[in-house]
């Protein structure tokens, strides 16, 4: 009992310490003018099309991002920010050994808040651009089988950001931030009709038909930015 | 502490949710021990069974060159298969969910498919046990199970179940009474004309050391159970081929390791209660038979029995015997009297038999319309060079007149009956044929090798085929507008296992225009 109080009194402390020399500080040299960021973007792929890839729903991806703040009003900020995600799954679907290789790039305006100097919140809704490459290991045929696609849609997310690191103002040092979002990815569907290249492969194969993959629900990332 | 918690669980949701298993289990098809083939011909669609996944994959052919593939579910763990005489109908017999535990527990069942151009399930029939064995009826009318697995095993338990019937008023159980004996062989009659009565079909079942007669009009009556007779040293024989003749009611019975053949007539009843009587005979016909059939000739119905290079003619009705030489230890026989005159009048019209034999190279013509004197001259033999398995009928109306003689070596000949012109066929390597549903060629080729070829009747002028991946079966069908396709099967087991197909024009077959198919297993899976 008396661990718990000292304890929300050493949090009451530093959130007050915080706040205090926040104020104390102008709120411009915290609006990076230029951020880049790097994390792990995970989403929740529910699409049936998805099972032949995965033995689960998770789809995990690198994810580097970068943005520049365009405008800013006080406490308010617009920025544009791009990101670029990418990952794989392999698996086996009856036995076979499958691939999916999936690019993704979003780039669009994000509005920021700043809370406080060193904390902000946004939002963003950007236009997505993905590229999926599936494979199937066909062992009748004895080649490989693909299915190549672009596919479009729109990443729309709220987020947080916290800097864990950054001098004080007038420094052209950079800055380091913590940042996490959560939202919903929404990309169109593209069929899985799955051929071999060209020129592999016995003649005049027909596609092996696993019905269409759409890479659409929601999605959580975590990443670190430096900003200046 | 809470929103920790809220946090975990959130970032559990993203990852949360499996696929189905189907997925993790690898295609698997039927091997040779488990008594079911890998695949099954049927007039429009190829079943190729997907065990593991207790289903059957149905390739259909919705336009040339075109390959469907459906998947049917089977039932759990797949007991018997069979395709129907009019290679209409895929029977699959399912001991289903054994132990039953809930009453969700899928049950055993004998469920039909329609193996047309656009396949679908049919119907089921739920049995109470788990069975193993499954015969049909060359006529479509019965189907039976039997061999059951459980605890206690009733060997002697036949399902039979009704096909014009649907659900449980369609089966009768019927336990055989018996001296010690199993089923080993079944045999449904055509309708026998039994005095005194209506015409009535039979399942004779060949047991160990009887024969059992259950008159199909009626299963749920008691069942008929002739004992056989004993063997020349006085030992238990058994049955070794049953023939029956419907115009008569006379059923002739080989026995093995006796030099006499067991006759029985189907009589009108002599007793209160009883529908009909049986008669019994033993007719010596001077050495163990190699193969019996009933036959008419100028005189009426007679049993030819083929003994040793002889062929035995047995009147029913007296018991006599007439003997003919034959020119060859001929050990198999066909009745070939409707292939070449469809018009023949049983009874009237003497009999044509065709005699053949797997050690002999030659192949005669029994003709059975001469006068009784004329009956030394009535074997013409033709040596052919090789000697003949087997006898294959040609289907359909345009060629039925033709038989193709399958030969213990790498050759086959397509007989004419009519000419009696054979056209030998020589192979570069083994051999299984597959005739034509539609009976206009047949396909020939050597599992695990990837060639084949297409003979057709009308200029028996054969058409090698090289197709890039070994060929595990050849099938023709028939598509919904008519168009025929032949679809050769390619099977890949062990790493990334599957199926596919190579697919043809069965009239114009080529390889230069044909289609590949595969990952055929994945169709369906959800």
């Amino acid at each position: 009992m008396s661990a718990r109080f000292c304890l929300s009194k050493v949090l009451a402390g530093a959130l007050l310490l915080v706040v205090s020399s926040a104020h104390a500080e102008p709120l411009a040299p915290h609006q990076p003018y230029v951020q880049a960021s790097v994390g792990v973007r995970a989403s929740k792929v529910s699409d049936a099309g998805y099972d032949a890839f995965a033995n689960a729903d998770d789809l995990v991806q690198v994810s580097l991002g970068l943005g520049s703040t365009l405008f800013r009003q006080q406490g308010f900020s617009l920025a544009a920010v791009g990101f670029w995600d990418y990952g794989q799954k392999n698996s086996t679907a009856r036995g076979s050994a499958t691939s999916l290789d999936v690019h993704r790039l979003t780039v669009g305006p994000e509005l920021r808040y700043h809370l406080l100097p060193p904390l902000y919140f946004f939002v963003h809704a950007l236009p997505a651009f993905a590229h999926t490459s599936a494979s199937i290991e066909d062992g009748v045929a004895q080649v490989t089988r693909y299915a190549r696609h672009w596919s479009y849609g729109l990443d729309g997310a709220a987020g947080a950001a916290f800097e864990v690191y950054g001098a004080r103002s007038g420094s052209i040092r950079p800055r380091l931030w913590a940042i996490a979002e959560g939202g919903y990815g929404f990309l169109g569907s593209t069929p899985l009709d799955m051929s071999p290249d060209s020129g592999q492969g016995p003649q005049r194969p027909a596609s092996v038909d696993l019905g269409s993959l759409s890479l659409a629900g929601p999605y959580l990332r975590v990443s670190a930015a430096v900003g200046f | 502490m809470n929103k920790l918690a809220w946090l975990m669980c959130s970032a559990l949701a993203l990852g949360c949710g499996g696929r189905p298993s189907s997925w993790d289990t690898s295609f698997t098809t039927a091997n040779s021990q488990s008594g079911l083939a890998s695949a099954y011909g049927l007039t429009g669609s190829v079943a190729v069974l997907d065990t593991s996944l207790g289903r059957v994959a149905m390739l259909s052919s919705p336009s040339t060159l075109a390959l469907a593939s459906t998947a049917i579910d089977l039932g759990t763990d797949l007991a018997a298969a069979r395709v129907s005489s009019d290679r209409k109908t895929l029977f699959a017999l399912s001991r289903g969910v054994q132990p039953q535990r809930t009453a969700h527990d899928e049950k055993p069942q004998l469920l039909l498919i329609d193996g047309g151009s656009t396949p679908r399930f049919s119907r089921s029939y739920t049995l109470t046990e788990p069975m193993n064995q499954l015969v049909l009826d060359p006529k479509n009318e019965w189907a039976v199970v039997y061999g059951s697995s459980g605890v206690v095993v009733n060997l002697n338990e036949l399902v039979l179940v009704n096909l014009a019937r649907t659900g449980a008023e369609a089966l009768s159980f019927k336990t055989l009474l018996s001296f010690g004996g199993n089923p080993t062989r079944f045999t449904f009659t055509a309708p026998l004309a039994i005095p005194g009565g209506e015409p009535r079909r039979f399942l004779i079942v060949e047991r160990d050391s009887d024969l059992v007669l259950i008159d199909l009009a009626d299963p749920e009556r008691d069942a008929v159970t002739v004992p056989l007779p004993s063997t020349d040293a006085g030992g238990t024989a058994s049955s070794a081929q049953v023939v029956y003749d419907a115009d008569s009611a006379s059923i002739a019975v080989r026995v093995t390791a006796t030099t006499s053949v067991f006759m029985l007539q189907l009589a009108a009843p002599t007793a209160a209660g009883q529908d009909y009587s049986v008669v019994t005979n033993l007719v010596d016909v001077g050495g163990q038979p190699a193969a019996i059939d009933f036959v008419h000739n100028a005189q009426g119905l007679r049993l030819v029995a083929l003994v040793a290079s002889s062929a035995v003619l047995v009147d029913p009705d007296t018991a006599t015997t007439q003997s003919v030489l034959m020119p060859a230890p001929f050990t198999g026989i066909r009745r070939i009297t409707d292939e070449l005159n469809p018009a023949a009048m049983p009874g009237t019209d003497g009999d044509v038999a065709l005699l053949y034999g797997p050690n002999i190279t030659k192949i005669a013509y029994f003709n059975l319309s001469g006068a009784p004197g004329a009956l030394f001259r009535s074997i013409e033999p033709y040596d052919i060079g090789v000697s003949v398995k087997n006898v294959i009928d040609v289907p359909g109306e345009t060629y039925f007149d033709h038989k193709i003689l399958e030969t213990p070596n790498q050759q086959f000949y397509v007989l004419d009956l009519h000419t009696r012109e054979s056209a030998p066929m020589k192979t570069n390597g083994g051999l299984t044929l597959e005739v034509a549903p539609d009976g206009e060629r047949v396909w020939a080729y050597n599992p695990g090798q990837p060639g084949f070829a297409s003979v057709d009747f009308a200029k028996l002028h054969p058409v090698s085929l090289i197709a890039e991946r070994a060929v595990s079966s050849v099938f023709d069908i028939e598509g919904p507008d008519g168009h025929r396709t032949a679809i050769a099967l390619h099977l890949a087991t062990g790493y990334n296992p599957g199926f596919g197909a190579t697919v043809l024009d069965a009239l114009a077959p080529s390889t230069a225009d044909a289609r590949f198919y595969s990952g055929l297993e994945l169709a369906g899976v959800k």
